[in-house]
């Protein structure tokens, strides 16, 4: 499969892709935060190392703004 | 007025809070039927009306309640459906037709004089709306792509490197079936109840200083709190449009994302 960049877009295409993305990049943050965040929290909880909620939170964010880069950025 | 009714006794202002969304029965012993059920109601019958009277008997020139609902029409039409339906648009139109005015109608009631309340403000009205264009959108996606292919069309964007998706597929899932239509329903949920609260404060706060506590110092305050609740007004009047658009963009754009793979 061709990634994004290499497609033809039509011009009424650009407009769905632009609205799409805007619509759609807010779950992913939330969604990768949630995720990698309650990993990271619950991995806290069992060994007792306060570090890992933040790390997971941070992890769960830079998974997500890659996603959205590698989908709607390029 | 409901919040007059509401304010507690003595000399200091009480701004509102949640007692506005406490809605009793409307007959008592019937638990259910409360204000926000009535008002759903009569908004179905008022688009149901609107509706009729607007395409029950389309003439070629239009005139009169056709010419708005043709407005309505092209409007869903170019701005909602063809942008996410393309050549579906007009298979869709109903479903996106219906549920735009019904929301919008929904909205309105939150400023209409006497009515005031906004149907959406109780959370329940939007999960329902959200709850069957979800299991819609998963209906379609599983007739259209097979039920492994929406999956995988879903969990795996193409273009990643292989084992990145061990990492990617569970937000994606997770994106896709569980935050979007979550934040579908409550975004109308939320928009709505705030509205209802911030027109309520100011509208109370014009009425306690200039009616109920009429001061020198005070009278000022109740002038302030008048021309807020106009301006606010207005302004949740264009809220509570966008909105509507909004529910019914996001229910065209999940559903054409179920008709089509995504890219």
């Amino acid at each position: 499969m061709p990634a994004m960049s290499e497609k033809k877009i039509r011009p009424e295409d650009d407009g769905r892709d632009f609205a799409s993305a805007a619509w759609s990049i807010p779950s992913y943050l939330l969604s990768g935060m949630i995720l990698y965040g309650g990993a990271g929290w619950l991995l806290s909880k069992w060994t007792g190392v306060v570090a890992f909620t933040p790390i997971g939170l941070i992890l769960g964010v830079a998974l997500s703004v890659y996603l959205v880069y590698r989908k709607y950025g390029r | 007025m409901s919040t007059l009714t509401l304010l507690a006794p003595g000399d200091e202002f009480t701004p509102p809070g949640l007692e506005l969304f406490d809605a009793a029965p409307i007959i008592s012993g019937v638990a259910w039927f409360t204000k926000p059920v009535l008002l759903a109601l009569l908004s179905t019958i008022i688009v149901i009306g609107f509706c009729w009277s607007a395409f029950g008997s389309p003439k070629l020139v239009p005139r009169g309640v056709q010419n708005i609902g043709e407005i309505g029409y092209m409007f869903v039409r170019d701005q909602v459906a063809r942008p996410f339906l393309g050549k579906d648009a007009d298979r869709w139109m109903g479903l996106l037709l219906s549920m735009f005015f019904m929301v919008w109608v929904w909205n309105l009631m939150g400023v209409i004089p006497v009515v005031q309340f906004p149907v959406a403000s109780h959370i329940a009205f939007p999960i329902v709306l959200a709850l069957s264009v979800y299991i819609l959108k998963i209906y379609l996606g599983v007739k259209h792509q097979g039920a492994l292919g929406y999956f995988k069309n879903m969990m795996f964007p193409p273009g990643l490197p292989k084992p990145i998706y061990v990492l990617l597929a569970p937000i994606e899932f997770l994106s896709n079936m569980i935050i979007a239509p979550f934040t579908h329903a409550v975004r109308l949920f939320a928009n709505m109840f705030a509205g209802h609260i911030i027109l309520a404060f100011f509208s109370l706060v014009g009425f306690w200083f200039l009616f109920e506590k009429l001061t020198p110092l005070g009278a000022p305050l109740g002038v302030i709190g008048v021309i807020m609740t106009i301006a606010m007004t207005g302004f949740e009047m264009f809220i509570q449009f966008l909105q509507a658009f909004l529910f019914a963009m996001l229910a065209a754009m999940y559903i054409g994302n179920s008709l089509h793979a995504d890219h």
